[in-house]
């Protein structure tokens, strides 16, 4: 009897506390963020959140009338208040976690994006894995608005998109929040963000009509770097410059360069393997840096004629004329941001830190005035091609012969 | 106290899981503020000095093979210093260890996962499970310490391999940047959290292990595996994460969890990581609790700890509810509390006992030299 009575009890406390928890989230309460776009309208900040709408994802019927996502914004002082406030507009409770995509409008970003970061960090909602891109010229709210084709959730286009060109093209990077941080907080490295173009009438991207052309008017392009003075942004580089720079983080997973070819075409080598090694060294007491890459690559394609592959000589030829073109791009970066925006993007105070902390303690505090616009980097590049594709002599050759 | 014996092995795995207990989760930023990218190399001394210390408290042991803590001090320091000694050094030791650990487990949860819940509603739960364990036992939790380790190891090792890809060098670039001064402060915590506190285990071994010769090898292996692991997930949170964000996060190796990502398809099991810490953490709780309540029955001639489980139970629940007013105040308090007072009580205590243990030693030995002196 003590023992039915007591198992009694059990089950009865055992669902009571077994039944949920506090903080249950049903997935039919949640609105689950995709996207996050961050702009600064006077001294307010303006949140706009792109929510996926599940039902309308799945869903196979043509012209349904819903568009896949939907944006909400508010205002707030403080960023924490406009992401709160969304819930006046929102009919669900706004779910971070599953953000992809982060973009900050370009004005915010010249103002500093220190301040909207600590939240990014603090929220335990917010986790590391998602992207960050700075919309250049428009405000993020605008960027957020364009339908885009194939994926139909926007900040997966966005997404997916950054991680491909990143991956095979190169002048991209997906940043996240732990490596903006790191950078951040670094004296030797300032950090860059990957910018985010409309292209075409952003009036006609924000409607349906976008999407259901062949050609849509209106699309969304990376482009370029948005280079930073710790947290504000200064200045961007373009695609040459951004290509230049992913070279020497020696990240590139893969890419495709053209040198010249006999003075009258281009051969495309692709490369498909880099490594840098930057090294930061004290001579008489001056930085300098040694930026050691090495490179291997396919011929990816030839648009010359008179070019003999069958020739080794023809390939080591090629080997030095890519070399050239990349200590050429690496030197272009370099110069442009040590003469017009004096701030270290490519961790060369790092890499002096790394080699010589004592140096480095002297030099740290005005490394971005006074050493960095001078620092010599020398440049040391090693490029192999290791085959031509599946075919050896361009069949351009037999061409020019019989015309 | 009941006559329970525990195998060897048990006492391996006892050691090992109650080191690694919080550790776990807060060892890698207590090191990074201080030592930066060097966290691993204070890890790495931590762990030399450290064994010097256990190797200290196991020589107690070994002098005194069938008694516990309480009883050796009862003998070395008289019946009543000893009794009032172990009474101060157990009541704060309570605080700092089983209270404090239940209320981090607490605080745990309702940072990382469930920032709505009561923490009250968490640490009633956990505290429940503690108690029922503790009734239960030693060998009981002896018995579920040996089940449980291997899925400990599991997920400590997958957590390890599918985040080697993300490990970046370079982090842990310069050595030594700031020179060995930074280092002493986080050696210093390092042995705080984790061997100090091992000195409570001379409540359980050698007086309940079947084989009490090899005890001591036992406890010192398992101190071994455990400080590996913890060595290990220092080394894992320079490298991925960088000294910048271990040092500022709270719980660093939740972070780790949540770093790992293979190919946008397994990913998101922060939550399976999270079992790890409940596992390691209720048995440093219980354990904690156990030797404190064992050294208590002790104290005041008690002969079976079981009465005393729920009273003091109800006490350790209800303390680690409201014991710190905030985090900030416990970061505090773990800094300059609860590293001075482990030193004491892990440290001091022990050489203390072995000197006068010394000093018995010279008096009996001089007293056969007289009595031969006739000859």
């Amino acid at each position: 009897m003590k023992r039915i009575l007591g198992l009694l009890l059990l089950t009865l406390a055992a669902s009571f506390l077994l039944s949920g928890c506090w903080n249950r989230r049903e997935l039919n309460e949640l609105g689950i963020a995709v996207a996050a776009g961050v702009d600064k309208v006077g001294d307010k900040y303006r949140l706009s959140v792109q929510i996926a709408i599940p039902g309308q994802v799945a869903s196979k019927k043509v012209g349904s009338p819903q568009a896949p996502a939907t944006l909400f914004t508010s205002e707030g002082d403080t960023l924490f208040e406009a992401a709160r406030r969304m819930s006046q507009s929102s009919p669900r409770k706004i779910y971070f976690a599953h953000l992809r995509m982060f973009i900050i409008g370009e004005s915010l970003a010249r103002q500093g994006i220190a301040e909207v970061l600590d939240l990014l960090f603090r929220d335990h909602e917010f986790r590391t894995d998602f992207y960050f891109a700075v919309s250049k010229e428009n405000t993020a709210e605008e960027t957020l608005k364009i339908m885009t084709p194939i994926e139909t959730i926007p900040a997966n286009k966005l997404f997916t998109s950054l991680q491909t060109s990143e991956k095979i093209w190169s002048p991209t990077k997906a940043v996240t929040l732990d490596e903006l941080i790191n950078d951040l907080s670094s004296k030797g490295k300032h950090p860059v963000l990957t910018g985010l173009e409309i292209r075409g009438d952003k009036n006609i991207g924000e409607k349906k009509i976008n999407v259901e052309n062949i050609y849509t008017p209106s699309h969304l392009v990376y482009s370029g770097f948005a280079v930073f003075k710790s947290d504000r942004l200064i200045g961007w580089l373009n695609e040459k410059e951004s290509r230049g720079y992913r070279l020497i983080l020696g990240d590139v997973k893969s890419s495709v360069n053209h040198v010249k070819c006999r003075d009258q075409g281009k051969v495309v080598l692709e490369t498909l393997r880099t490594s840098a090694k930057v090294k930061g060294s004290m001579v008489k007491s001056r930085p300098h840096i040694n930026i050691r890459f090495s490179a291997e690559g396919n011929v990816g394609s030839v648009e010359c004629s008179g070019l003999d592959l069958t020739k080794p000589e023809t390939i080591q030829k090629l080997e030095t004329e890519m070399e050239q073109m990349t200590v050429r791009l690496i030197e272009t970066v370099i110069q442009k941001v040590q003469t017009e925006y004096k701030v270290d993007i490519f961790g060369f105070g790092e890499a002096i830190r790394r080699s010589n902390p004592k140096a480095w303690k002297s030099m740290k505090e005005d490394w971005d005035e006074r050493y960095f616009p001078n620092l010599p980097v020398h440049i040391q590049v090693d490029y192999h091609i290791r085959r031509t594709g599946t075919i050896s002599d361009s069949f351009l050759n037999e061409i020019r012969e019989t015309r | 106290m009941p006559n329970v014996k525990i195998s060897l092995r048990q006492l391996t795995i006892i050691t090992a899981l109650f080191m690694i207990g919080t550790a776990i989760l807060i060892v890698p930023s207590a090191l990074a503020v201080k030592a930066k990218q060097d966290a691993w190399i204070a890890a790495l001394i931590g762990i030399g000095i450290g064994s010097l210390i256990l190797a200290l408290q196991l020589l107690l042991s070994r002098l005194y093979p069938d008694m516990n803590l309480v009883q050796i001090s009862e003998k070395l320091l008289g019946k009543w210093l000893g009794k009032s000694v172990c009474f101060l050094l157990l009541l704060i030791l309570f605080l700092g260890g089983p209270v404090a650990v239940l209320q981090e487990i607490g605080t745990f949860l309702t940072v990382q996962i469930m920032p709505e819940t009561p923490i009250q509603a968490i640490i009633i739960l956990f505290g429940a499970i503690v108690l029922m364990g503790v009734r239960l036992g030693l060998e009981v939790l002896a018995r579920s310490a040996e089940l449980l380790f291997p899925w400990f190891l599991l997920l400590f090792l997958s957590l390890s391999i599918l985040l080697f890809s993300q490990v970046k060098w370079e982090n842990a670039l310069p050595i030594l940047e700031q020179g060995p001064g930074p280092l002493i402060p986080a050696v210093c915590s390092f042995i705080s959290i984790v061997y100090l506190p091992n000195m409570i285990l001379l409540m359980i071994f050698p007086a309940s292990v079947n084989r009490q010769s090899e005890a001591n090898k036992a406890v010192f292996i398992g101190s071994l595996i455990g400080s590996l692991i913890l060595l290990l997930i220092v080394i894992l949170s320079i490298l991925v994460l960088g000294p910048t964000i271990t040092e500022k996060t709270m719980y660093p190796s939740y972070l780790l969890a949540q770093k790992i990502n293979i190919g946008n398809f397994l990913q998101r099991i922060e939550v399976i990581m999270a079992v790890m810490w409940f596992i390691t953490l209720f048995f440093r709780i219980s354990f904690y609790f156990y030797a404190t309540v064992a050294g208590y029955c002790q104290i005041f001639n008690i002969k079976n700890i079981q009465p005393l489980v729920i009273p003091l139970g109800w006490i350790l629940t209800t303390l680690a509810v409201f014991i710190y007013p905030n985090v900030m105040f416990e970061h505090n308090w773990e800094a300059r509390t609860w590293t001075p007072f482990s030193f004491i009580f892990g440290l001091l205590f022990p050489l203390l006992l072995l000197g006068l243990h010394g000093i018995r030693k010279i008096r009996s030995k001089g007293a056969p030299k007289k009595s031969r002196f006739p000859e």
